[in-house]
């Protein structure tokens, strides 16, 4: 029902311009930078596409919790699969007309669809969330690229021809649905409540996209534009700092939780 | 590069009937009685759980029943059908074991909370709700609330994969369905998403008072599946 949270704007100690930095730009850098490198230096290179994947959901999730703080009257999952939605027609749209710019032409698409939601959903519906417009777009940008990213780690490249043929019709495109929307979604779902804290959130956001970037390495395993091990193995090491890092912040969090015990006597009896 | 005029014009009939597919599907959402978790505790009428996965459950049982319609027909009727018969069932099924769930399991009679007497049966609703809570189950009037919409979201979710799929283009077979399919699931989410920011939680189907307020939903679902269309027109009919 509720998304929980105070109603309010949420803390942050980190401000999310700079996290809009660093998913937006580390993103798009990621994710070009895997397809020069394995242009230039061979497939081992397309890892790269999962880090850049890996910024992208970690913005999404920080937008997701800066948004869904505020409640949005219905479930956190529904605005990161709203997300995904954007992201997916945004996505196959830039890389089939964008060619080597794809990846901006779907970036930009996406945050398009993205404002016109947001000011509808404020506007028409009523949402009356002030960040509303900011959040939808942001997460659209987040949701494509981390559907760029990981494609491109699955497959070396960004070329519409070959995402068609070896993401598209296999039917891995909605592996990377469920697993990109699930990262963008889930850090927020799992920590949300009065003790939300915006590090261990996102801490949460690295882990799942490690996973995300283990998955997207396993399936590279069939594909000649990419190399499986180095995106496993990074993603895994990646997955095992983060998750020791959010575990931390668990501890840290969580150390003055006292029992109460159970119900006292008499109220059982009276009852 | 593509003839982006050129695509759009030879293929405007579809991106309006996306649009409309769209549109059914953010209308279909409001008829569907949907819970949330206090519904899972039996404690407000409907199914218990999300807004968004009822509406994509439905949608996405549509989408495949009318995808394996394609494959022996090119009837649009016979088509929407599967679609809608497709979607009524999941609905359907959904609900009659959710019912089971809380007659058997949890011992409440199914009542609404939102009218004194079931406008289908002219039952009784008020006396059956107990303390403390929005209702629970589902009464008959939910139930076939739930069956329209479950019909009207397989329409919606079947018209737009239809659409996407009779778009002319020079794609082997198999790229074209997955893409034709996944944009598909990418509008439908996103019209699943849009009406249920709009119910807000919870809704027991057309004699809840929030049923009022879809044509808002509806107004945000043309102009963003619009859109949607226009994008994966272009991007289907340009390879």
């Amino acid at each position: 029902m509720s998304a929980g949270g105070s109603g309010g704007g949420a803390a942050e100690a980190i401000p999310q311009n700079k996290l809009i930095a660093f998913g937006a730009a580390g993103g798009l850098i990621a994710i070009y930078l895997s397809y020069f490198m394995v242009q230039l230096a061979g497939p081992a290179f397309s890892f790269i596409g999962a880090l850049g994947a890996i910024c992208a959901i970690v913005w999404g999730a920080a937008a997701v919790r800066r948004v869904a703080n505020y409640g949005l009257g219905t479930g956190v999952p529904s605005i990161g699969m709203l997300s995904l939605g954007m992201g997916i027609v945004a996505a196959m749209f830039g890389l089939a007309v964008g060619g080597i710019a794809g990846p901006v032409v779907a970036f930009v698409t996406a945050m398009i669809i993205g404002l016109v939601i947001g000011i509808l959903a404020n506007r028409v519906i009523g949402m009356g969330i002030p960040i509303m417009e900011q959040s939808t777009t942001e997460i659209a940008g987040a949701g494509t690229l981390a559907i760029i990213g990981l494609s491109t780690a699955m497959t070396g490249t960004f070329m519409f021809d070959v995402i068609l043929t070896e993401i598209v019709a296999t039917g891995y495109i909605a592996l990377i649905f469920i697993v990109a929307g699930i990262a963008i979604l889930h850090p927020f779902n799992a920590n949300l409540g009065p003790d939300e804290k915006q590090d261990r959130t996102l801490s949460t956001g690295f882990e799942k996209g490690a996973i995300a970037m283990v998955m997207a390495g396993i399936v590279s395993a069939v594909s000649a534009g990419a190399s499986a091990a180095p995106t496993i193995v990074i993603g895994l090491a990646i997955w095992y700092v983060s998750f020791s890092q959010y575990w931390n912040y668990v501890l840290r969090d969580a150390y003055d939780v006292v029992g109460t015990g159970l119900l006292p006597k008499e109220e059982e009896e009276s009852e | 590069m593509i003839d982006i005029a050129g695509v759009l014009a030879a293929n405007f009939l579809y991106v309006i009937l996306i649009t409309l597919g769209g549109v059914l599907v953010s209308g279909s959402v409001h008829f569907v009685p949907v819970g949330g978790a206090p519904a899972a505790m039996a404690q407000a009428t409907g199914i218990g759980t999300g807004t968004v996965q009822l509406a994509a459950g439905a949608g996405l049982t549509g989408l495949v029943t009318a995808g394996a319609m394609l494959n022996v027909t090119d009837s649009i009727a016979l088509i929407l059908a599967a679609g809608m018969v497709g979607a009524m069932i999941m609905i359907g099924v959904t609900m009659m074991v959710g019912n089971l769930v809380y007659v058997y399991g949890v011992g409440v009679p199914p009542a609404s909370a939102k009218v004194d007497y079931d406008p289908i049966t002219k039952d009784r609703q008020d006396i059956y709700v107990s303390q403390g809570t929005e209702g629970h189950g589902l009464p008959t009037v939910s139930f076939v609330s739930g069956i329209i919409g479950g019909g009207l979201g397989g329409i919606g979710g079947a018209l737009v994969y239809y659409s996407l799929m009779s778009i002319a283009n020079g794609m082997a077979s198999a790229d074209f369905i997955g893409l034709a399919a996944i944009f598909a699931v990418g509008i439908f989410f996103v019209n699943a998403v849009i009406p249920s920011y709009n119910i807000g939680g919870t809704i027991e189907g057309f004699h809840d008072p929030k049923f009022k307020k879809w044509p808002k939903a509806v107004v945000t679902s043309l102009i963003v599946t619009f859109m949607c269309a226009i994008v994966s027109v272009i991007t289907i009919g340009g390879l």
